[in-house]
């Protein structure tokens, strides 16, 4: 393309040069020869007029002399065309030479003159022709010829001279064509090596050309065109990375099925909600990425009505996840085919709330029913007469009693996970050593141990540091977990409460029993409000299903944590974790 | 796998149709075990029920798939790669049902066993029941991904449930000698645990055709090598 328009002007110059140079050469040739042939005819005819003068023996005589003067070729032909003298006859003509076209001219008009192959002198030849005497009476003819090279010499000659000349003309011309496109193409190339570079995304700076011709104007028109490309591509990409942003950014996870039903891209937050596997599933069907049978008929239901979908569904992975997931269409260019989102929300935390809420609900429903019912029960059976048996009454009332202090326990408890809860009953914080409130609880719990023959292991370091609590919420932590031991424990188990600075700038308190322990599913679950591990017998045992869930709370405060380990059968564990928390004031 | 395009996208999208019908009949199949084994576990009659009630669906899908591979077996005359996957499809379908029948054959046992007492908490049929599942699971992603070392540990793990399943036997039979009445509980949890055996074959052979539709081997009916790593 760089030496086409160079070779193109060349071409188109040299072409008409040519041209013209071989339509001046053939229209001049044609006049030249033209004109030649009547000069030299006209002279001759001129001579051989003046030779016809002459008496024809006298002509016969002077044949030669005439013929050098005139500078032709004579030959004196008689009536019956025989040649009575030739100044040039290399063989004898004997042949009539009234057939000759010259002399039939001559015979006729007076003169005639003809251009023929001589074969006598195996050349061209230019005659002309004379008649002596009067057309009735011939009495021969005068015949002068030169050679017909005498036209063509000087033709040849303007021929070479023409030729020389055009070629320097054109030679001319191609330089002076150079030089002219060369300058016309430099801006030229200029352009096309700058709109390359814009075509391969490199646009930096503008083009300088400083023509004031339509080149200048077209460079002008590509310098605002690129600015406004530059301005144009600044925003999208500006407007890509911030969709970009809020697209990974989401807690949302996301999907787009290109218009194959494949997986086209996933974002930051679906490859969490997928985890290790989000690296395999782009480019897969959704079928195959999560084999999900009520995924994949909320697909096909929004295929079916192009229609919003949404559809809540398990992914059952190591930790089952429930999510929420809304299918929707991605507007592409109008008519083209579409892509699919698919928006998954992640609800599983949700729906533990909602589960642990209800539960809640149902369980505070029958914790207080329970007692009630026994209380309303007996009084009834008091009224109805029962009263009167002394023995009865106490009994019955000694069950009232039971039942009424467990519904107060239960309030108790209640409005202690409340109070803590909202934050209400103040939180004291002082240095205090962990003895005292361990002596407090165990006070509390000794009767039940030696009750059930229990063996109490202590096993407190004598150093321990002092940690920053509470001392009546520390009493009710160590009597909650204790009370929990005693509870669990068989009779003659071993409960063994001991204490240890941990690894992580933590005091911790260990209080192990051999009871009946916690299948392991429910160990997550040992601190919502009323849940049981065991239901019936804890609540034989007088429990409130609460004791855990205020530990925790009370933990949260302390800012530490418990953590609860456990094999049905052999016993728990119960970790409490302190942090020794730094002052700052 | 790669996945090559063809020229025709037509052809691509009915091929893409069968793969994922094959992985939806498997989902299916893979749920019904999951369902059975709670209802195995919790006693629960009302989901047994339902397994039997789905397997029509699960027959009437194996159908259509065997329609759709027949159709195009028939129209687009396929030919290495494609013909060996067609092939492949037609049979996977058909140990697939196999499997939603037996899962329904189970669930059908599990309603009569919840009305009978229990004789001992159930440990080893739910084992297999995951063991099992997982299987399929594999086997299904051995065919997704055209991953033979899949189905390689696929067919390894077929002995596994073997060994569970005479597990079971014998200790059944110390049941049943011990006391007769047991033995009609225990014929019942045989049948299951057999069930569940058959259905481990039928993974085993499907990892077989994943094998045989990735690399040609035909390795069926041959023991699965066992590597010590």
């Amino acid at each position: 393309m760089k030496t086409g328009l160079i070779a193109k002007f060349l071409l188109a110059f040299v072409a008409t040069g040519i041209l013209v140079a071989a339509a001046a050469e053939f229209f001049i040739e044609r006049q030249l020869k033209a004109d030649l042939i009547r000069w030299v005819e006209d002279e001759m005819t001129a001579e051989a007029n003046i030779i016809a003068l002459m008496p024809m023996e006298e002509i016969a005589k002077h044949a030669v002399e005439l013929a050098e003067r005139t500078r032709s070729r004579l030959t004196l032909i008689d009536a019956q065309g025989r040649i009575i003298a030739d100044t040039d006859l290399r063989d004898i003509e004997i042949d009539s030479h009234l057939n000759r076209s010259e002399i039939q001219q001559a015979r006729l008009k007076g003169n005639g003159s003809s251009i023929r192959y001589s074969h006598s002198l195996k050349m061209d030849m230019l005659y002309v022709a004379f008649l002596l005497g009067d057309q009735k009476r011939p009495k021969g003819y005068i015949r002068l010829s030169r050679s017909y090279q005498e036209v063509t010499g000087p033709i040849n000659q303007l021929r070479k001279t023409v030729r020389q000349n055009l070629l320097l003309a054109v030679f001319f011309s191609l330089l002076i064509t150079l030089l002219f496109s060369l300058r016309l193409i430099s801006p030229i190339r200029k352009l096309a090596a700058y709109t390359e570079k814009a075509r391969m995304g490199n646009i930096a700076g503008q083009i300088r050309i400083d023509t004031r011709d339509e080149i200048g104007t077209m460079a002008e028109n590509i310098n605002t065109m690129v600015d406004v490309l530059n301005e144009k591509i600044r925003n999208a990409d500006e407007e890509r990375r911030q969709l970009q942003a809020v697209f990974s950014g989401m807690v949302e996870g996301i999907l787009v099925l290109d218009p194959c039903k494949r997986i086209e891209t996933i974002n930051r937050g679906m490859e969490e909600i997928i985890g290790s596997r989000a690296g395999e599933i782009v480019g897969r069907t959704l079928l195959e990425a999560f084999r999900n049978i009520p995924l994949h008929d909320a697909l096909e239901r929004f295929r079916a009505t192009r229609e919003k979908v949404v559809q809540e569904i398990t992914l059952e992975d190591e930790h089952p996840v429930v999510l929420d997931v809304t299918i929707s269409a991605v507007q592409g260019k109008d008519g083209g085919e579409q892509k699919t989102m698919l928006v998954f929300h992640d609800v599983t935390r949700l729906k533990k709330l909602e589960r642990i809420r209800t539960d809640f609900v149902a369980n505070v429903t029958h914790e207080i029913r329970t007692p009630l019912t026994a209380i309303i029960g007996f009084v009834e059976t008091l009224q109805q007469g029962a009263i009167d048996d002394r023995g009865k009454t106490l009994q019955f009332l000694q069950t009232i009693h039971e039942n009424a202090q467990r519904l107060n326990r239960l309030v108790d408890d209640l409005l202690i996970l409340t109070g803590i809860e909202s934050g209400e009953t103040g939180f004291h914080p002082d240095w205090l050593s962990i003895d005292g409130a361990l002596d407090q609880a165990l006070t509390v719990v000794a009767e039940r141990i030696s009750e059930k023959r229990l063996k109490l292991i202590k096993e407190l370091r004598q150093d321990l540091p002092p940690i920053r609590t509470d001392g009546d919420r520390l009493t009710q932590i160590l009597l909650n977990i204790l009370d929990n031991a005693v509870k669990f424990t068989p009779e003659g188990g071993t409960i063994t409460v001991s204490a240890f600075p941990g690894a992580e700038q933590d005091l911790i308190v260990r209080i192990t029993d051999t009871g009946v322990g916690i299948p392991k599913g429910e160990i997550s679950r040992l601190g919502e409000r009323f849940y049981r591990a065991d239901k019936t017998r804890s609540r034989e045992l007088g429990g409130t299903g609460l004791g855990l869930s205020i530990v925790k709370h009370l933990m949260k405060e302390h800012q530490g944590r418990m953590v609860i380990e456990s094999s049905p059968g052999h016993g728990t564990t119960v970790s409490l974790h302190f942090p020794y928390v730094q002052e700052s004031t | 796998m790669e996945e090559k395009r063809h020229t025709s996208a037509e052809y691509e999208r009915e091929l893409r149709e069968i793969k994922d019908g094959l992985l939806y009949l498997g989902a299916m199949t893979e749920k019904a075990l999951e369902k059975g084994s709670i209802a195995l576990l919790e006693r629960n009659s009302e989901l047994a029920r339902q397994i039997v009630c789905e397997d029509d669906q699960i027959d009437q899908l194996d159908v259509m798939l065997e329609e759709k591979c027949i159709r195009l077996l028939a129209l687009r005359q396929p030919a290495a790669r494609d013909l060996r996957f067609i092939t492949t499809a037609i049979k996977i379908t058909g140990h697939l049902e196999r499997i939603g029948d037996m899962a329904a054959k189970i669930a059908e046992k599990i309603l009569i066993l919840n009305d009978l007492p229990q004789i001992k908490p159930y440990i080893d049929l739910p084992r297999m029941v995951e063991i099992v599942r997982g299987m399929i699971r594999k086997s299904l992603d051995a065919l997704v991904r055209g991953d033979v070392e899949q189905a390689e540990r696929v067919r390894q793990e077929d002995t596994v449930i073997d060994q569970l399943n005479d597990q079971i036997f014998r200790e059944l039979l110390t049941f049943m000698m011990n006391d007769p009445h047991t033995i009609q509980v225990c014929l019942y949890i045989m049948q299951i645990s057999k069930s569940l055996e058959r259905i481990a074959d039928h993974t085993e052979g499907i990892a077989d055709m994943v094998i045989y539709m990735v690399t040609g081997k035909v390795v069926r009916h041959q023991p699965a090598c066992v590597e010590n790593k």
